[in-house]
């Protein structure tokens, strides 16, 4: 083996086992019992194997699990489509208003949603949908459909203009083009982006934090609770933290080249 | 189209929004907002907490930025000299998955990882005791550096597989080193990653909010401008907590407009 590539193996394993210490942990932590919890380090791993934490932290986290479930992949399997339909009549539109129109989208959605928290509150609160879960899945909706639209767009520059402009001498409606020509070929765009804006919504503790009270309406929050309750004893954090992050970490093991295509679009571009 | 621009005139509609009400007295004390101008502002920057919220963020920028292009240079380059695309692949995927965990379990495992009896501290040996005073500051940044690192790698990969490898190629037959190729050859063909990076990174610490707060709540010396905001909005002091947000919207816009411009310029002639 040449020395570039040695050196360069030594370089990710040293990094990759840093980047490894904090999975580690969590997943040695919440396997340990009350004993060993009080006196041995994060690190070791533990000596018998106790799995009540993970049943009692599943045993709390399951209804708000299932409350997420149900606001945040709806909302992204519709905003991922509402944007696609979005970005295509903005592709068919003339020049310089699309582009003045998707750069006003783009600034939407690249400043941080967090300088909207009084507006969005008390809109929230004008609506009567403060504390409850129609109100979250607005509010996600509000701040992923424009972000939706903007990444669909991204990848639809990606596509070969040759296949919409045949289509289009055939003489189809936009609405046909849409459906038979574009949406079959934005498949992984569609992919990448619901499975983006899912995993953003699943790990979003503010937007819950700010629009609900109690712990109960999303998982970040019941998960937050955990650091008041359980003081001294990270083996119920660790648990509790684990059940949490669970499902966005198997979307990102099964599916995780559809959210790197995501991240990549936002940064270079949708043909990357 | 129209619910794609009707939620992005929504945000508007809520920054303007945001606008007006930094710019009365709206409190617990006046439910009743009056326009005071920016009476509000001037208070505002006369508030330690809030002028060391707004450096603490500056600093952030800056630790984020130039840590986070420094381990991703390093570890994109180490990534592309592997000869296996599968290993390759998987070393990039592997990098990413910290944005894939929340930020809120980060903090948490991290607190614990911190922690001065049972933490990093007893495999080192040593007593650091991260989340003391500033310390807390610069291990909250690290893990900063750690959550958000492999985005970069990703960009700069995506920027080192554009180089035309025959320039490469006729480096190594010229007698160089991989460490010379790197420099003179692929990083300067890549400053465009640098560029989409920084401006990533800049954005992530503009907001920085999860993380502190799920490591150590409300400790001042983790205290951001989006922790202030929350800090004021949550005791009721919602003017200022608008006016801390238009601060925040004045510094993320200074990056954000331009970023927007140019970027899209370039996807557009494709």
């Amino acid at each position: 083996m040449k020395a570039r590539v040695v050196v360069s193996y030594l370089i990710i394993i040293a990094m990759g086992a840093v980047w490894a210490i904090p999975l580690y942990a969590m997943v040695v932590g919440s396997l340990k019992n009350l004993s060993e919890v009080m006196t041995s380090s994060v690190l070791s791993p533990p000596t018998a194997i106790d799995p009540s934490n993970l049943a009692s932290a599943a045993g709390r986290l399951a209804v708000p699990l299932l409350n997420t479930a149900i606001v945040v992949i709806p909302v992204a399997l519709a905003a991922a489509f509402v944007g696609a339909m979005g970005a295509y009549a903005l592709m068919r539109l003339a020049g310089s208003i699309r582009d003045g129109l998707i750069t006003g989208i783009a600034v939407a959605t690249y400043l941080p949603y967090q300088v909207a928290l009084v507006p969005l509150v008390d809109f929230m609160k004008t609506l009567g949908l403060y504390n409850t879960l129609p109100g979250l899945a607005l509010a996600f909706s509000i701040f992923y459909i424009p972000f939706a639209t903007l990444m669909m767009f991204i990848f639809m520059t990606a596509l070969p203009r040759q296949v919409v402009e045949a289509a289009e001498i055939d003489g189809a409606s936009d609405f046909t083009l849409f459906r038979s020509v574009v949406l079959p070929l934005m498949g992984p765009g569609y992919v990448s982006t619901a499975i983006f804006l899912t995993i953003q919504g699943w790990n979003n503790l503010f937007i819950p934090l700010v629009l609900t009270r109690g712990y109960g309406k999303h998982v970040m929050l019941t998960l937050f609770s955990f650091t008041g309750q359980t003081g001294n004893v990270y083996n119920q954090m660790y648990a509790a933290a684990l059940i949490a992050s669970l499902p966005p970490l198997l979307v990102f093991v099964a599916l995780g080249r559809y959210f790197i295509r995501g991240l990549l679009a936002l940064g270079t571009g949708g043909k990357a | 189209m129209i619910p794609a621009l009707f939620f992005a005139g929504i945000l508007y509609y809520f920054m303007l929004w945001n606008v007006y009400i930094s710019m009365t007295n709206y409190s617990i004390l006046h439910p009743r907002p009056q326009l005071v101008g920016l009476e509000t502002f001037a208070s505002l920057f006369s508030d330690p907490d809030f002028v060391s919220a707004l450096a603490r963020t500056l600093l952030w920028v800056v630790v984020l930025v130039a840590a986070g292009n420094l381990i991703a240079i390093l570890v994109a380059s180490a990534v592309y000299n592997i000869e296996s695309l599968r290993a390759r692949n998987a070393a990039t995927a592997f990098f990413i998955y910290p944005l894939a965990v929340s930020l809120a379990a980060s903090g948490i495992i991290w607190r614990w990882l911190f922690d001065p009896d049972r933490g990093i501290d007893a495999a080192l040996g040593a007593k650091i005791l991260w989340l003391q005073g500033d310390n807390a500051f610069w291990s909250a940044a690290l893990v900063s550096v750690w959550v958000y690192a492999g985005l970069g790698v990703l960009f700069y990969l995506a920027m080192f597989y554009n180089v035309d490898r025959s320039q490469i190629e006729s480096a190594y037959i010229d007698g160089a080193g991989t460490l010379s190729v790197m420099l003179r050859v692929v990083l300067p063909q890549s400053r465009q990653a640098l560029i989409i990076a920084t401006v990533f990174y800049t954005l992530f610490a503009l907001q920085m909010f999860d993380l502190p707060y799920t490591m150590l709540f409300l400790n001042p010396f983790v205290s951001t401008l989006v922790i202030y905001t929350f800090f004021k909005f949550a005791t009721l002091y919602f003017a200022t907590a608008s006016a801390t947000a238009v601060v925040i919207l004045a510094l993320s816009a200074a990056i954000v407009i331009p970023y927007s411009m140019f970027g899209f310029r370039k996807w557009l002639r494709i």
